[in-house]
Protein backbone atom coordinates (compact mmCIF):
# COMPACT_ATOMS: atom_id res chain seq x y z
CA UNK A 1 0.00 0.00 0.00
CA UNK A 2 2.85 2.46 -0.67
CA UNK A 3 1.58 5.60 -2.38
CA UNK A 4 2.76 6.23 -5.92
CA UNK A 5 5.49 8.94 -6.10
CA UNK A 6 5.39 11.21 -9.13
CA UNK A 7 8.53 10.22 -11.12
CA UNK A 8 8.79 13.68 -12.70
CA UNK A 9 9.22 15.31 -9.28
CA UNK A 10 10.95 12.42 -7.52
CA UNK A 11 14.48 13.24 -8.69
CA UNK A 12 16.66 15.39 -6.44
CA UNK A 13 17.36 18.18 -8.91
CA UNK A 14 13.81 18.48 -10.22
CA UNK A 15 12.39 18.28 -6.72
CA UNK A 16 14.51 21.28 -5.73
CA UNK A 17 13.33 23.17 -8.81
CA UNK A 18 9.69 22.47 -7.96
CA UNK A 19 10.14 23.35 -4.26
CA UNK A 20 11.71 26.68 -5.25
CA UNK A 21 8.99 27.57 -7.74
CA UNK A 22 6.29 26.47 -5.30
CA UNK A 23 7.67 28.94 -2.75
CA UNK A 24 6.78 31.83 -5.04
CA UNK A 25 3.37 33.42 -4.60
CA UNK A 26 0.73 32.45 -7.12
CA UNK A 27 0.93 34.82 -10.09
CA UNK A 28 4.69 35.33 -9.63
CA UNK A 29 7.47 34.31 -12.00
CA UNK A 30 11.21 34.12 -11.45
CA UNK A 31 13.95 34.97 -13.92
CA UNK A 32 15.99 32.05 -15.22
CA UNK A 33 19.30 33.39 -13.74
CA UNK A 34 17.54 34.05 -10.43
CA UNK A 35 16.31 30.45 -10.33
CA UNK A 36 19.75 29.17 -11.33
CA UNK A 37 21.35 31.05 -8.40
CA UNK A 38 18.81 29.77 -5.91
CA UNK A 39 19.53 26.20 -6.99
CA UNK A 40 23.25 26.46 -7.56
CA UNK A 41 22.87 24.59 -10.84
CA UNK A 42 24.51 25.19 -14.18
CA UNK A 43 22.35 26.79 -16.86
CA UNK A 44 22.56 23.66 -19.01
CA UNK A 45 21.53 21.34 -16.22
CA UNK A 46 18.65 23.58 -15.19
CA UNK A 47 17.44 23.84 -18.81
CA UNK A 48 17.29 20.07 -19.10
CA UNK A 49 15.24 19.70 -15.94
CA UNK A 50 12.97 22.60 -16.85
CA UNK A 51 12.13 21.06 -20.22
CA UNK A 52 11.20 17.79 -18.53
CA UNK A 53 8.95 19.70 -16.14
CA UNK A 54 7.50 21.72 -19.01
CA UNK A 55 6.74 18.52 -20.96
CA UNK A 56 4.78 17.27 -17.96
CA UNK A 57 2.86 20.58 -17.90
CA UNK A 58 4.26 21.46 -14.47
CA UNK A 59 6.13 24.63 -15.37
CA UNK A 60 5.52 27.49 -17.70
CA UNK A 61 8.47 29.16 -19.41
CA UNK A 62 7.93 32.61 -20.84
CA UNK A 63 10.54 34.16 -23.09
CA UNK A 64 10.21 37.91 -23.48
CA UNK A 65 12.25 41.10 -23.81
CA UNK A 66 13.11 43.77 -21.28
CA UNK A 67 14.16 46.62 -23.52
CA UNK A 68 16.55 44.85 -25.89
CA UNK A 69 17.73 42.09 -23.57
CA UNK A 70 15.89 38.81 -23.74
CA UNK A 71 14.51 37.59 -20.39
CA UNK A 72 13.18 34.18 -19.50
CA UNK A 73 10.65 33.81 -16.71
CA UNK A 74 9.76 30.53 -15.07
CA UNK A 75 6.71 29.68 -12.98
CA UNK A 76 4.91 26.62 -11.68
CA UNK A 77 1.56 25.95 -13.37
CA UNK A 78 -1.59 25.11 -11.40
CA UNK A 79 -1.03 21.53 -12.41
CA UNK A 80 2.54 21.72 -11.13
CA UNK A 81 1.41 23.11 -7.78
CA UNK A 82 -1.18 20.39 -7.46
CA UNK A 83 1.35 17.69 -8.38
CA UNK A 84 3.77 18.99 -5.73
CA UNK A 85 0.98 19.05 -3.14
CA UNK A 86 0.14 15.44 -3.93
CA UNK A 87 3.83 14.51 -3.90
CA UNK A 88 4.43 15.95 -0.41
CA UNK A 89 1.22 14.32 0.82
CA UNK A 90 2.51 10.97 -0.48
CA UNK A 91 5.90 11.49 1.19
CA UNK A 92 4.25 12.30 4.51
CA UNK A 93 2.05 9.26 4.15
CA UNK A 94 5.16 7.12 3.63
CA UNK A 95 6.62 8.60 6.79
CA UNK A 96 3.37 8.16 8.64
CA UNK A 97 3.33 11.85 9.57
CA UNK A 98 0.30 12.86 7.56
CA UNK A 99 -1.35 15.88 9.14
CA UNK A 100 1.41 16.52 11.68
CA UNK A 101 4.09 19.15 11.14
CA UNK A 102 7.50 17.97 10.01
CA UNK A 103 10.07 17.58 12.80
CA UNK A 104 12.37 20.58 13.01
CA UNK A 105 15.60 18.58 13.15
CA UNK A 106 19.06 20.02 12.57
CA UNK B 1 23.51 13.66 -13.13
CA UNK B 2 24.15 10.35 -11.36
CA UNK B 3 23.89 11.97 -7.96
CA UNK B 4 20.68 13.70 -9.04
CA UNK B 5 19.03 10.48 -10.09
CA UNK B 6 19.85 8.58 -6.89
CA UNK B 7 16.50 7.74 -5.28
CA UNK B 8 16.00 9.45 -1.94
CA UNK B 9 14.38 8.00 1.13
CA UNK B 10 11.21 9.78 2.31
CA UNK B 11 13.15 11.28 5.24
CA UNK B 12 15.86 12.63 2.95
CA UNK B 13 13.20 13.96 0.59
CA UNK B 14 11.43 15.85 3.32
CA UNK B 15 14.71 17.28 4.58
CA UNK B 16 15.65 18.36 1.06
CA UNK B 17 12.28 20.13 0.69
CA UNK B 18 12.72 21.97 3.99
CA UNK B 19 16.30 22.95 3.22
CA UNK B 20 15.40 24.36 -0.16
CA UNK B 21 12.40 26.23 1.26
CA UNK B 22 14.73 27.88 3.80
CA UNK B 23 17.21 28.86 1.07
CA UNK B 24 14.42 30.42 -0.98
CA UNK B 25 12.91 32.30 1.98
CA UNK B 26 16.30 33.72 2.97
CA UNK B 27 16.96 34.90 -0.56
CA UNK B 28 13.55 36.34 -1.43
CA UNK B 29 12.29 37.78 1.86
CA UNK B 30 14.00 41.07 2.77
CA UNK B 31 15.84 41.24 6.07
CA UNK B 32 13.99 43.97 7.96
CA UNK B 33 16.50 44.14 10.85
CA UNK B 34 18.31 47.30 9.72
CA UNK B 35 15.06 48.99 8.71
CA UNK B 36 13.58 48.53 12.19
CA UNK B 37 16.81 49.52 13.96
CA UNK B 38 17.17 52.70 11.88
CA UNK B 39 13.57 53.79 12.47
CA UNK B 40 13.82 52.87 16.13
CA UNK B 41 16.92 55.05 16.55
CA UNK B 42 15.32 57.92 14.58
CA UNK B 43 12.17 57.91 16.72
CA UNK B 44 14.04 57.45 19.97
CA UNK B 45 16.47 60.33 19.41
CA UNK B 46 14.10 62.57 17.40
CA UNK B 47 11.08 62.32 19.69
CA UNK B 48 13.45 62.25 22.66
CA UNK B 49 14.54 65.77 21.63
CA UNK B 50 10.88 66.82 21.36
CA UNK B 51 10.22 65.39 24.82
CA UNK B 52 13.10 67.40 26.31
CA UNK B 53 11.85 70.49 24.46
CA UNK B 54 8.20 70.20 25.60
CA UNK B 55 8.59 68.67 29.07
CA UNK B 56 5.71 66.78 30.67
CA UNK B 57 4.11 69.78 32.35
CA UNK B 58 4.95 72.42 29.78
CA UNK B 59 8.36 73.30 31.28
CA UNK B 60 11.27 72.25 29.02
CA UNK B 61 13.82 69.82 30.48
CA UNK B 62 16.56 71.04 28.17
CA UNK B 63 16.99 74.10 26.04
CA UNK B 64 16.57 72.47 22.70
CA UNK B 65 15.02 74.92 20.20
CA UNK B 66 12.04 73.48 18.32
CA UNK B 67 13.89 74.00 15.02
CA UNK B 68 16.77 71.82 16.26
CA UNK B 69 14.39 69.09 17.47
CA UNK B 70 12.58 69.24 14.13
CA UNK B 71 15.82 69.11 12.12
CA UNK B 72 17.06 66.18 14.21
CA UNK B 73 13.87 64.16 13.76
CA UNK B 74 13.54 64.95 10.05
CA UNK B 75 17.20 64.24 9.32
CA UNK B 76 17.18 60.92 11.16
CA UNK B 77 13.92 59.89 9.48
CA UNK B 78 15.41 60.73 6.08
CA UNK B 79 18.38 58.49 6.91
CA UNK B 80 16.03 55.73 8.06
CA UNK B 81 14.10 56.08 4.81
CA UNK B 82 17.35 55.53 2.89
CA UNK B 83 17.94 52.39 4.95
CA UNK B 84 14.42 51.16 4.07
CA UNK B 85 14.97 51.80 0.38
CA UNK B 86 18.35 50.04 0.57
CA UNK B 87 16.73 47.04 2.30
CA UNK B 88 14.47 46.45 -0.70
CA UNK B 89 17.07 47.45 -3.30
CA UNK B 90 19.83 45.13 -2.08
CA UNK B 91 17.47 42.18 -2.42
CA UNK B 92 17.41 42.69 -6.23
CA UNK B 93 14.60 40.20 -6.28
CA UNK B 94 14.48 37.99 -9.39
CA UNK B 95 10.75 37.63 -8.84
CA UNK B 96 8.39 39.36 -11.21
CA UNK B 97 4.60 39.48 -11.31
CA UNK B 98 1.78 39.79 -8.81
CA UNK B 99 3.88 40.36 -5.69
CA UNK B 100 6.04 42.96 -7.43
CA UNK B 101 2.91 44.85 -8.40
CA UNK B 102 1.62 44.53 -4.84
CA UNK B 103 4.91 46.01 -3.60
CA UNK B 104 4.61 49.04 -5.90
CA UNK B 105 1.01 49.66 -4.85
CA UNK B 106 2.10 49.37 -1.23
CA UNK B 107 4.74 52.05 -1.82
CA UNK B 108 2.09 54.27 -3.40
CA UNK B 109 -0.13 53.76 -0.36
CA UNK B 110 2.58 55.25 1.87
CA UNK B 111 2.86 58.19 -0.49
CA UNK B 112 -0.89 58.89 -0.47
CA UNK B 113 -1.08 58.42 3.30
CA UNK B 114 1.61 61.03 3.87
CA UNK B 115 0.21 63.37 1.21
CA UNK B 116 -3.13 63.42 3.03
CA UNK B 117 -1.42 63.86 6.39
CA UNK B 118 0.71 66.70 5.06
CA UNK B 119 -2.30 68.58 3.69
CA UNK B 120 -4.27 68.23 6.92
CA UNK B 121 -1.32 69.32 9.07
CA UNK B 122 -0.46 72.34 6.90
CA UNK B 123 -4.08 73.49 6.73
CA UNK B 124 -5.01 73.10 10.39
CA UNK B 125 -1.59 73.41 11.96
CA UNK B 126 -1.47 77.16 11.28
CA UNK B 127 -4.53 77.63 13.51
CA UNK B 128 -2.88 76.00 16.53
CA UNK B 129 -0.40 77.26 19.15
CA UNK B 130 3.20 75.93 18.81
CA UNK B 131 3.15 72.81 21.01
CA UNK B 132 -0.28 71.72 19.72
CA UNK B 133 0.87 72.17 16.13
CA UNK B 134 3.90 70.00 16.78
CA UNK B 135 1.59 67.38 18.34
CA UNK B 136 -0.70 67.51 15.30
CA UNK B 137 2.20 66.71 12.95
CA UNK B 138 3.59 64.00 15.20
CA UNK B 139 0.28 62.26 15.91
CA UNK B 140 -0.91 62.32 12.30
CA UNK B 141 2.36 60.89 10.98
CA UNK B 142 2.46 58.16 13.62
CA UNK B 143 -1.15 57.30 12.79
CA UNK B 144 -0.22 56.71 9.14
CA UNK B 145 2.78 54.62 10.23
CA UNK B 146 0.72 52.56 12.69
CA UNK B 147 -2.02 51.76 10.19
CA UNK B 148 0.38 50.85 7.38
CA UNK B 149 2.55 48.69 9.66
CA UNK B 150 -0.55 46.79 10.71
CA UNK B 151 -1.65 46.37 7.10
CA UNK B 152 1.78 45.12 5.98
CA UNK B 153 1.84 42.77 8.95
CA UNK B 154 -1.39 41.26 7.64
CA UNK B 155 -0.60 41.25 3.92
CA UNK B 156 2.89 39.69 3.97
CA UNK B 157 2.25 38.32 6.78
CA UNK B 158 4.80 39.45 9.35
CA UNK B 159 3.38 39.19 12.85
CA UNK B 160 6.03 41.35 14.63
CA UNK B 161 5.27 44.17 12.22
CA UNK B 162 1.56 43.97 12.98
CA UNK B 163 2.26 43.96 16.72
CA UNK B 164 4.55 46.98 16.39
CA UNK B 165 1.89 48.85 14.37
CA UNK B 166 -0.82 48.07 16.91
CA UNK B 167 1.45 49.17 19.78
CA UNK B 168 2.28 52.44 18.03
CA UNK B 169 -1.45 53.05 17.39
CA UNK B 170 -2.26 52.67 21.10
CA UNK B 171 0.67 54.83 22.29
CA UNK B 172 -0.20 57.45 19.68
CA UNK B 173 -3.80 57.64 20.87
CA UNK B 174 -2.86 57.77 24.55
CA UNK B 175 -0.05 60.27 23.96
CA UNK B 176 -2.26 62.57 21.87
CA UNK B 177 -4.85 62.64 24.66
CA UNK B 178 -2.16 63.35 27.27
CA UNK B 179 -0.40 66.22 25.44
CA UNK B 180 2.77 67.05 23.48
CA UNK B 181 5.34 66.12 26.16
CA UNK B 182 3.74 62.78 26.96
CA UNK B 183 3.22 61.99 23.29
CA UNK B 184 6.91 62.62 22.53
CA UNK B 185 7.95 60.50 25.52
CA UNK B 186 5.65 57.58 24.65
CA UNK B 187 6.67 57.58 20.99
CA UNK B 188 10.40 57.93 21.77
CA UNK B 189 10.44 55.09 24.29
CA UNK B 190 7.52 52.94 23.07
CA UNK B 191 7.68 53.26 19.29
CA UNK B 192 11.46 53.83 19.14
CA UNK B 193 12.22 51.09 21.63
CA UNK B 194 9.52 48.85 20.11
CA UNK B 195 11.02 49.22 16.66
CA UNK B 196 14.48 48.32 17.97
CA UNK B 197 13.03 45.25 19.72
CA UNK B 198 11.17 44.29 16.53
CA UNK B 199 14.46 44.58 14.62
CA UNK B 200 16.16 42.24 17.07
CA UNK B 201 13.23 39.79 16.96
CA UNK B 202 13.24 39.65 13.15
CA UNK B 203 17.00 39.10 13.23
CA UNK B 204 16.57 36.14 15.60
CA UNK B 205 13.74 34.69 13.50
CA UNK B 206 15.88 34.90 10.40
CA UNK B 207 18.86 33.21 12.03
CA UNK B 208 16.73 30.27 13.11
Amino acid sequence: MTPELDPVIHAQARLRVVVTLNALAQGDQITFPGLKDLLGMTAGNLSVHLSKLEEAGYVEIVKTHKGRTPVTYVALTRRGRLAFEEYTAAIRELLGTAGTPAPGDT
Amino acid sequence: MDEDERPLSPEETLRLIEQQETVVAKRLIPDMTLHHLAWGAAWFVGFGAFFLHHGLSGTPYARIPITVAMALLTGLMALAMLVSVFTVWQLRSPVHGASQERGSLYGLTWFFGFLAMWMIAVRFGSLLPGPERSLLWASLSMMVVAILYMVSGIVWPIRPMFVLGAGVAVLNAVGTAAGPGWHALLIAVGAGGGSIVTGLVSRRRRRR
